[in-house]
Order: C-alpha cells, then structure tokens, then sequence
C-alpha cells in the first residue's frame, strides 16, 4: 500500500476518532490541592464588613461587589452596585472578564459564607485572582453594619469607635439606628493589593 | 531537467505539522503577507516619519515603543528564505531562471509576475491575509474568514484561468 | 499546556526565534513540495497538475486533526489561539482581488519567497509587486478604511455557525478533500504535460 494511500486512511481514521469524541472544553486547574490547602488555612481571601461599608462610603472604584446567590433573592434586595452573578453561572464565558481580571477587587457575598466561599474556591482553582470573601455575608452585615448593637460601657474604645462607624455607615446605606447622617471618616481601611496581571489574551495573528 | 519533488501528500502533512508547532508554541498560525507589510511600513516610516504618524493605516504601527519589524512574520519570513534555499540546495534546484511556460517570453512572464504580484499585495492587505495566513491557518482553527478567503481566492483564480491561459498552456 | 507562549511556560523573548525556525521549516516543505515552481501552482487551474489541492488541503487538515487532539488530550487550550477574525465584505474582496493576482502572477506572497530563494527572478519581481500592492492600500487606506472595518463578525467559527463540533467540521472537510483529490488525480491524467 503505497503511502498516499497510507495516509488518506490515517486521515479519515482520525477523522473519524475526532469527530465522534466530546470536545474537550474543561478549563484547566491551576493550583495543586497543596496550594490550595495553604490558602484556605491562611484565610487572606476574607474581608470584613467594616471595610466594605467604608469602601462603599468613599465610593472606592476598583471595588466591586458580587452577589453569588440567585436572581430572584438579588431582586429582593442586594448591596449597591453589586453584580449578580449566580453561582450557576459562574464558570460560563459571559462572566468570564468580571472573574478572571486584573483591575478590580471582587468581592463576593451571599447570605452567609458558604455560597460566596463555594464561588471563590472555584474560581482560585482556576487561577483567577483578586476574588474575596464578604466575612459573614448579608446576615453579618444586616447584623453588624445595618443594626449595629450599642456597646456596653465596659468595653474598649476602638468598640465605641466602630460602633460610631457603623452607626454613620447604617444611616448611608438606609438601615435601622440612623442617628447621625453625615459620612463617618474611618481610618482609611487597609486594602488587599489587587494583583494587577497581563491578561492572559490570545496572541495576535493575520497576515 | 527533471525534478523530483516530494510526494504532495506527504508535504501536505508535513506542512500541517510545522502549522501545529506554531499554533502549539507561538499560539498563532502562518502568514507571509504580513511581513511585507511591516518592512514596508518600517521603510516609509524612516522616508516620512510625519506622514505615518497622521496616517490611520501607518501609525498602528509606528510610534512609541513599537517596532515595526520586530513582527512575528518578519522573522518566519527570513526563515522562509533559508529554509527555501536548503531544499533548493538539497535538492538540486539552485540557479537563477526566470521561470514561464515556453510559449511566452520571460519579459512577459516577468510583466505578468509584476502584476501579479501589485494585485495579490493589495488584495491581501483588504482581506487581512493571503494564502498562508488567512486561508490555511484560518482553515486550521476553522475560522469562517479562513474559509471564505479560501473560497475568494480558489474561485477567483479557477474563474481567471481562462483569460490567462495563454502564459500557461 | 500550550501554547507555550502565550502561556508564559517559554519566555516570550524566544517567540522571534521560534519564528525563525518555523519558517526555516515552511520554507523547507514548500521549496520540498514544489511551490517555488509558478508553473505547477498555476497548474491547478488548468488541471494539469494539482498539487496546490493536495498540499494545501492535507496542510489544513493535518493541522485541525493536530488542534483538535492536542486539545483533546490536554495540551493546548485553544480558547488562547489566534482564530482569524471575519470581516465578511473585505474578506470576500481581498480573496477575490488575491484570486486574481495568483493568476496572473502564479505565485502567492508565500510562495514566492521560497522561489526567490531558490534563484527565481520571476519570484523576486513578484516580491517586488507585493511590496507596491501594499503600499498602494496603505496609502489609499482613508477611502477604503469604513468598507474594510465592515461586517465584523469577530472570531467566529464555522464549528458555531453550523452548531456542530469542530471535530464533526473536520470530518467532513477531509471527506471533502478526498474527493477533490480524486478528481485532481483523474484531471491529471487526462491534460498531462511536458515536465517542467
């Protein structure tokens, strides 16, 4: 058999092969289960609620808030300026440059931890940084930020300082104890560094 | 003289395989056209540096921090040059000629060459690529332009054939 | 997991030489498959010699088979490759405009590089052409700039217009290619012609 032959065979062979086999479209992990392991236990990815309200406050622009739960709860009511973006939806392509990005800080929520955990574990396996964790979610913050409790007189001054923050923040964001309505200047909350990286951008090409 | 090329089908594979290595390394396929663009572009750019600055088509390229030959297909097209010469070389095939079909003179060959050569630099600028780059690799990452191109180009040329057929047969 | 580059796995200094090498290997294969000769390019539309149909389609297949399996297998991802993007007027012009000039010149800018590597005047002053070519759209660029920014369609694909898979488009493409390779075989045969 000569080789034209041989290779007009091993063509449609392969063919074939290729076109009856599912399309490989899984993203690949980056991080190894020992990385991951080290980042869960080091917890960098939390922020909490106190920084966020004051981000909010000062109208930070590289924060962005993410709300993981589903559109029906997001209606009902969700943070300012926050994105929803289902937890179903999160690996799909649409969404793909608001979770694989070098510019902002996303801040993902849900009503307590797990779901906005759930969505951050799978996108830092994936690579993809400046992704964190709202501490405690909406309840911690209803509680804490929108409600906060008085401390009792016994406690340390920095209790009556966030206690002072957070009054002012409530009133900003519309919550319960309103007592004062001008914007409370916090000291400026350390922010994480957001880690501005080179877009992984298919090269250029053509002629 | 007889020549003995490859088999067509094996070159044909062979050919694929260098277009994978470059999708596999570089993350793009081939392309020839472009590289005339960029030492053409480098060359205006040292004759008129402010006529490519306002131009929309030139300052793309030119300007701060870009260096127009420092283009992927300039450097593969310099390989193109070796790697044809060693095949020439190879195989017996070195020497100046001015090839064409015996019926006509090879000052019209050359004409025609001229010509030729006007219309395809133009035409694949329009069409964002030429053979290599648009038709072939676009065929290998199934792009609709690569398709079309190749369609364009093919169809174009089989419809031609026949008003040119008499510097060929 | 390539592309190596665009990856960051190679240095994106080596992206020029690797460049370089490639075309060595280019060069190489045309010059090798005969593409250096206008002759037999300019054979396939008279039907006596289709070379350019059987390389050119092997070439492309061989390379979709390749895509498709390295991405099978884990080894490209090929959302980070270069997929041309469609701008369907100036495609189908630019195609037209090219179809003519490989014609009337016999060559394409590819392959008369390796001609005029191997001694080719008629190479060389197609080469010649290219340049002017270019440099005439380059300069009429302003009366042409809107038709040639028109009907962008993006980076499609011809697996997601038809909703097939890629791996079902290179099927029959090949299918496809086979059977123009037997009617190329059967053209030969009947208009031979003198070696050259």
């Amino acid at each position: 058999m000569n080789l034209r032959n041989i290779i007009f065979i091993g063509l449609v062979l392969l063919g074939v092969v290729i076109a009856m086999v599912p399309e490989n479209t899984t993203k690949p992990y980056k991080l190894t289960a020992e990385q991951m392991l080290i980042e869960v236990q080091g917890a960098a990815e939390m922020v909490i609620a106190d920084d966020v309200a004051h981000w909010l406050i000062s109208k930070d622009p590289s924060l962005q808030l993410i709300d993981v739960r589903t559109p029906d709860e997001y209606q009902k009511f969700h943070l300012e300026g926050s994105l929803n973006i289902p937890l179903s939806t999160i690996l799909s392509s649409e969404n793909r440059d608001y979770v694989d990005q070098g510019i902002k800080m996303n801040v993902l929520y849900s009503n307590g931890t797990i779901g906005s955990h759930q969505a951050w574990m799978i996108l830092r396996q994936l690579g993809f940084e400046n992704n964190y964790v709202l501490q405690g979610g909406l309840n911690y913050w209803f509680d804490t930020i929108m409600n906060p409790q008085a401390p009792s007189v016994t406690s340390a001054d920095e209790e009556f300082a966030k206690y002072d923050f957070r009054k002012a923040a409530s009133g900003v964001f519309g919550g319960g104890n309103a007592e004062t309505l001008t914007a409370p200047t916090a000291n400026e909350a350390e922010k994480p560094r957001v880690i501005r990286k080179t877009k992984k951008k298919a090269p250029a090409g053509g002629c | 003289m007889k020549t003995s090329y490859m088999n067509p089908y094996l070159a044909g594979v062979l050919l694929g395989l260098v277009l994978l290595m470059a999708f596999f390394f570089s993350g793009r396929g081939l392309g020839a056209s472009g590289a005339v663009k960029s030492v053409m572009v480098a060359a205006v750019d040292i004759v008129a540096p402010e006529h490519t600055a306002n131009s929309h088509f030139y300052s793309k390229y030119v300007g701060e921090g870009k260096e127009p030959m420092e283009a992927w297909l300039v450097f593969e097209m310099m390989g193109v040059l070796v790697g044809g010469f060693l095949s020439g070389a190879f195989s017996g095939r070195l020497n100046w000629r001015i090839e064409h079909f015996p019926g006509i003179t090879a000052k019209r060959r050359l004409v025609f060459a001229g010509m030729g050569g006007i219309l395809f630099g133009f035409g694949s600028q329009l069409g964002r690529g030429c053979t290599s780059g648009s038709a072939l690799t676009g065929m290998a990452s199934l792009s609709v332009a690569g398709f079309v191109s190749m369609m364009a180009i093919f169809g174009t040329a089989f419809a031609m054939a026949f008003f040119v057929r008499k510097n060929w047969i | 997991m390539g592309p190596l580059i665009p990856q960051e796995i190679i240095g994106a200094d080596w992206n020029l030489f690797i460049a370089f090498v490639i075309g060595i290997g280019f060069g190489f294969v045309l010059e090798q498959a005969g593409f250096s000769s206008s002759r037999k390019l300019a054979g396939m539309f008279y039907g006596y010699d289709t070379v350019v149909l059987k390389v050119f389609f092997t070439g492309a297949i061989t390379a979709m088979l390749g895509l498709l399996f390295f991405s099978l297998f884990g080894w490209i991802d090929l959302n980070l490759i270069y997929v041309n993007p469609t701008f369907l007027g100036s495609a189908i012009v630019g195609g037209i405009i090219m179809g003519a000039g490989f014609i009337v010149g016999g060559f394409c800018p590819g392959t008369s590089f390796s001609a005029a590597a191997i001694g080719k005047i008629d190479g060389m002053v197609f080469i010649g052409g290219l340049f002017i070519g270019v440099f005439f759209f380059a300069e009429g660029y302003p009366l042409i700039e809107d038709f040639y920014m028109s009907g962008s369609m993006g980076p499609l694909k011809v697996s997601e217009v038809l909703g097939i898979s890629g791996g079902v488009v290179t099927l029959l493409i090949i299918i496809a290619a086979l059977i123009m390779f037997k009617l190329g075989e059967l053209a030969e045969k009947r208009w031979p012609r003198a070696e050259y």
